[in-house]
């Protein structure tokens, strides 16, 4: 899977799963800052990411930059899958 | 208008706390007797200071001879607080203190086995009689944009603690199970309260209220709240005023939910009690995060970032504030 497949894919998650103004969620905008998705969504994106990309998270990924937005989770997986 | 007094350390103290009483008990007595029309107060109590204060007030609000305590301990809870409740009651001239065991009621939800079933999928090894389980918030998010996330901890009987993060199948399901212990008890309060004609009266404080440290339906279900806009600090505070035992107000607030001994800290907050306040209050307040940073000796980054962290906590746990919508259809 390459690079664009992976963030249309995490995308299309945060999408799917934020509650309201889903028409300002781009790449970069901060997801959580702007409350797109809450500390259940966070629980749940994990969850996501671990079964869709087959990558295991660890308490030292769980930091601001690796979740902050959908490149930074892009980003995040990627290094993720290449370790 | 009166002017906002500036940001201090000792800016959540109460100042006259036997007039802060007085309303307090003047307001419970017209509410339960005058709009509710209940002749007194069922008191949850667990030896814990909040509940400790409650049945405290109701005692003064409604006589104690109007107030029935009632503990309601389940297999997992500290059997020291009995003895702490008990000694509450004496103080307050609440003759008796109905105890009502749990255990069953909660077991025939299949509480427990739901929550060991999930436990079991993240520690196979884990026996549910002689190990202890609790979830833990993980240390990192109240000062940054990210939500804080779940850590179970298994304790075999030797003291050996392993810990994994959970992922939100197993968490939804350890807290969808452990809530049925305050919802059970929520059942046994209106039992009590209806038995007697009397109104429930809810222990929850400020914070509990606010951040959504409640089981809607469970300890969030109740009449009165008569420390729900109180913060915790003033909370010992009134509890130093009205002759709460010091075997209470000494004690570490605990959740009274996991075997293991869990802190609300660790659980919830993040914050000890008396940083919460005061950051709490500035940010309902409309203090900036730079006037708060320099008394309370941060950066002002760092305060945005947790005025952000509890604005988001706020929204995200209003549902479970929110009364049942019922105005669909206006005919």
């Amino acid at each position: 899977m390459d690079r664009e497949e992976i963030k249309k894919g995490v995308f299309q998650y945060v999408y799917d799963n934020a509650f309201s103004s889903k028409e300002n969620i781009t790449d970069d905008v901060l997801i959580f800052k702007n409350g797109f998705l809450d500390s259940m969504g966070l629980v749940m994106l994990i969850t996501h990411l671990e079964s869709t990309f087959g990558i295991k998270t660890s308490d030292a990924d769980m930091v601001e930059e690796n979740f902050e937005s959908i490149n930074a989770i892009t980003d995040f997986v990627i290094k993720k899958q290449e370790a | 208008m009166s002017k906002k007094r500036p940001f201090s350390k000792d800016i959540v103290l109460l100042e006259d706390i036997p007039g802060v009483v007085d309303k307090i008990i003047t307001k419970m007595r017209s509410d339960v007797h005058d709009v509710m029309r209940r002749y007194g107060g069922v008191v949850g109590v667990s030896g814990g200071i909040d509940s400790s204060v409650c049945l405290a007030l109701a005692s003064k609000a409604f006589g104690p001879d109007k107030v029935r305590a009632v503990m309601m301990p389940e297999q997992d809870s500290s059997p020291d607080s009995e003895m702490l409740a008990r000694e509450l009651c004496g103080k307050f001239g609440v003759e008796d203190l109905h105890l009502e065991n749990m255990t069953p009621a909660v077991a025939g939800f299949h509480c427990y086995e739901r929550r060991d079933e999930a436990v079991k999928r993240v520690f196979p090894e884990y026996e549910p009689d002689t190990w202890k389980m609790k979830i833990v918030v993980k240390q990192s998010g109240l000062f940054n944009n990210l939500p804080p996330l779940f850590k179970l901890i298994v304790i075999d009987p030797d003291g050996n603690e392993e810990e994994e993060m959970l992922n939100a199948t197993d968490y939804m399901q350890i807290v969808a199970s452990s809530n049925f212990k305050q919802r059970s008890r929520m059942s046994m309060l209106y039992y009590h309260a209806e038995a007697m004609h009397f109104a429930v009266i809810g222990t929850p404080n400020k914070h509990e209220q606010e951040q959504g440290f409640f089981v809607k339906y469970g300890d969030g279900g109740a009449d009165v709240m008569p420390i729900g806009n109180l913060y915790k600090t003033q909370v010992y505070q009134l509890a130093e005023y009205l002759g709460i035992p010091e075997g209470i107000i000494e004690r570490t607030p605990t959740t009274d939910t996991y075997s293991a001994e869990q802190t609300q800290e660790e659980f919830f907050y993040q914050l000890p009690f008396d940083l919460m306040d005061r950051f709490w209050y500035g940010f309902e307040n409309g203090y900036s995060p730079e006037e708060v940073a320099k008394v309370m000796e941060e950066t002002p980054e760092r305060v945005e970032a947790l005025f952000l962290n509890f604005e988001r906590k706020r929204k995200t746990t209003e549902y479970l504030r929110m009364s049942p919508v019922r105005d669909y259809y206006q005919s």
